[in-house]
Formats: structure tokens, sequence, C-alpha cells
């Protein structure tokens, strides 16, 4: 009895670790200290915007990049340009439109390593057109919490961000850079 | 055609300095004036525009000046009143001073709503204060005060010049043109 007990503990405990280690590491994003921002073009001078509002679901470790996962919602009425009226143009029906598609969605299950980067190949859901974005980021893991930082490209007219007026690309330009710095703890 | 100012002329450069600062200035209160009643994005095209002559402006002042320094000014007509001359460089050394203060207002508007400068799409001009609604809207009262000054003093400054022209008959407003003097000066 009191062996078979032992045993099941450790068939148990087995079965745990063996779960652990299979699958990526669970982290949870510290929204505090991480920063998702973008970058865009007009009248040829760079401006910055940042979502104060997101959630990244992320599942990553190194040693198992099939069992990865970025999960990230951004409230994009959350976007914060340091400009209230460019934030309420880029709010509007033209632009975001965030009444109608309040949250953007990028959800990333293919990565590769290279040469200590990595890169993610995910499908960005923005004002309910879905395509793929690849991204490249770093991952550096510091008394046992981890910093997940990297960029991607984008078009934002691929994604309808620009109707009417704003399709023009010659004073808004096409070309979108998205930054994020994510601190992570598990 | 001398390039350097003579004892009664003014040389080619300094023409060219000033026509082409007037060109400009003309081109300003135009660009200024049209952006009022545009669409957003026409409105961002036509204040580039409007940033990128204004900052010429600034970089022409300031070559000009410079150019100033080394030459001498021809003097003011024999027997000309006290008065008038204090008058003319008053007038004068206000010009000069908007042709640095709009700029760099403008500038600094710019700056306050998070909108770079960017100067023909070439160059990015850094933003020496932090976005502030407030101090905008404070730096585009001052913008808008300082070009009606200059308009105001452009008038004065068109209106001596016609004085000396047509009434006093001297050749204050030939030595800033490429056109011989009226009379061989004694």
């Amino acid at each position: 009895m009191h062996t078979y007990q032992s045993f099941r503990y450790l068939l148990v405990l087995v079965l745990v670790c063996g779960s652990v280690a299979l699958a990526a590491t669970q982290w949870t994003l510290q929204p505090k200290e991480s920063k998702l921002t973008f970058v865009g073009t007009q009248a040829g001078a760079e401006f910055e915007g940042t979502f104060e509002r997101f959630t990244a679901d992320i599942k990553f470790d190194p040693q198992d990049l099939a069992g990865s996962r970025f999960d990230v919602k951004i409230d994009m009425a959350s976007a914060n340009t340091r400009d209230s009226e460019r934030d309420d143009t880029l709010k509007s029906d033209d632009l975001f439109a965030v009444k109608q598609f309040p949250t953007s969605h990028y959800v990333a299950d293919r990565f590769a390593a290279k040469g200590g980067k990595y890169t993610a190949t995910g499908k960005l859901t923005l004002r309910n057109v879905t395509r793929e974005v690849p991204i490249e980021f770093t991952f550096e893991k510091k008394n046992g919490s981890a910093w997940l930082k990297g960029s991607a490209g984008l078009k934002r007219l691929d994604f309808g961000v620009g109707q009417g007026d704003w399709k023009d690309i010659s004073t808004v330009n096409n070309e979108v850079k998205v930054n994020f710095a994510l601190l992570l703890k598990p | 055609m001398q390039l350097k100012n003579t004892s009664t002329r003014y040389g080619t450069v300094a023409q060219l300095f000033h026509w082409v600062i007037v060109v400009l200035i003309i081109t300003q209160f135009v660009l200024a004036k049209r952006a009022d009643g545009l669409s957003p994005v026409a409105k961002i095209g036509v204040l580039a525009t409007h940033k990128s002559v204004g900052i010429t402006i600034l970089l022409l002042a300031i070559l000009r000046l410079t150019w100033r320094l080394f030459n001498r000014v021809p003097p003011m007509p024999a027997g000309t009143p006290r008065w008038q001359e204090l008058a003319a460089h008053a007038s004068h050394f206000l010009l000069y001073a908007l042709l640095f203060i709009q700029p760099v207002l403008g500038w600094l508007m710019s700056s306050a709503r998070a909108f770079s400068v960017s100067w023909w799409g070439l160059v990015t001009l850094p933003d020496f204060i932090e976005p502030n609604r407030a101090a905008f809207e404070r730096l585009h009262d001052w913008h808008e005060a300082m070009a009606y000054t200059l308009a105001a003093l452009a008038l004065i400054h068109i209106a001596a010049a016609i004085k000396h022209h047509f009434f006093d008959h001297d050749d204050v407003l030939r030595r800033m043109l490429p056109v011989p003097d009226r009379r061989p000066r004694s």
C-alpha cells in the first residue's frame, strides 16, 4: 500500500514534469513595463503611436519552437500619438474605424531561429482583414523574467487602413513599422 | 553686375537673397491661407510644403545675415531726416528678426503637436519641446500675430520704397534691382 502510494506520486511527478518540458513556457505579460508602438510617416516625418492597452498570451521556449505560440489582442482605441486631434482622426471610420473594429488580433505559431534571433510568421487581423505579417525578435532571459523585443513591417492599405482621401500614400506613407518590447514573467 | 555690395548699390547676391525671400514669404501666406479650408490629408500636404519653405527661409536668413556681415551696407541718401533713418533701421531690424522668429515659432508649433518637421522629405528636424496642446495653441497665436506683423512691416517697407522712387526720385529702390541708377552719382 505504502509503496503503491509512492509509486503513484512518482508517476504524477513524472507526468507533470514531462508535460512542462514538452509545452513551451507560458509567460505572463507585464503590461506596465511592456510597450507596443507603431511608427508611421507623415509628410516625410515619422511619428510614433503607442497602444496603451493590449493583451499578449505568450508561450515561448527557444528549445521548443514547435510548441510556442503568440496571441496578441490590441485595443485599437488605445492608440496614442501624443496629439489628440491625430488620435481622433486615426480612430475614425476611414482609418482604424474603432467603433466597428475595436480589436486587432495577431496570432503566430510558426517560429524559426536565425543567428540568435527569431522569426515568426503570424496572421494579423486588422479591420477584419487577415494577412500574414512576419515578425523578427530577440528573446532574453534575465533573473527568471524575459524580454521579448522585435519589430514588424506592414502596409497599412493591405488592411484598408486608409479609405477615401487616406488612400493617398504620398502624404501618409503606406509602410508602417510596429515595434514591441514585452516584459514577461513565468 | 557686381556680386558684392558697393558704396551705393546692393550686389547681386544681396539682391537675390532679398527677392527670393520675398517670393518665399508670399508663398507662405498663400499656403497658410489655402490650408485652412482643406480636407485633413490635403492639409497635411500643404502644411508640409509650408514647413519646408519656412525652414528654407530660416536657412536663407542665416546666409543672408552672414553675407551682410562681410559687406558694406549702402548708406541712405544724403540728407535723409534722422527720424526716417531711425525708422528705416528699426523696420529693417524687425523684418530680419521675423525671418528668424517666424520659422522657429512654426517649428516649435509642429513639435508641440508631435508633428516633426521634415525639410522637403530630406531631413527631419529635432523636436525641442514636448508635445503640449496648450503650448501649441499659444505658439499658433504667436505665429499668426507675427505673420500679420510681418505683413504690416512689409507694407510700410513697400510704401517707403515707392515714396523714395516716385516722390524723392532717388535710387533707394533701384539699388535693390538689377537696373542701373537713375543718374550718375557725383
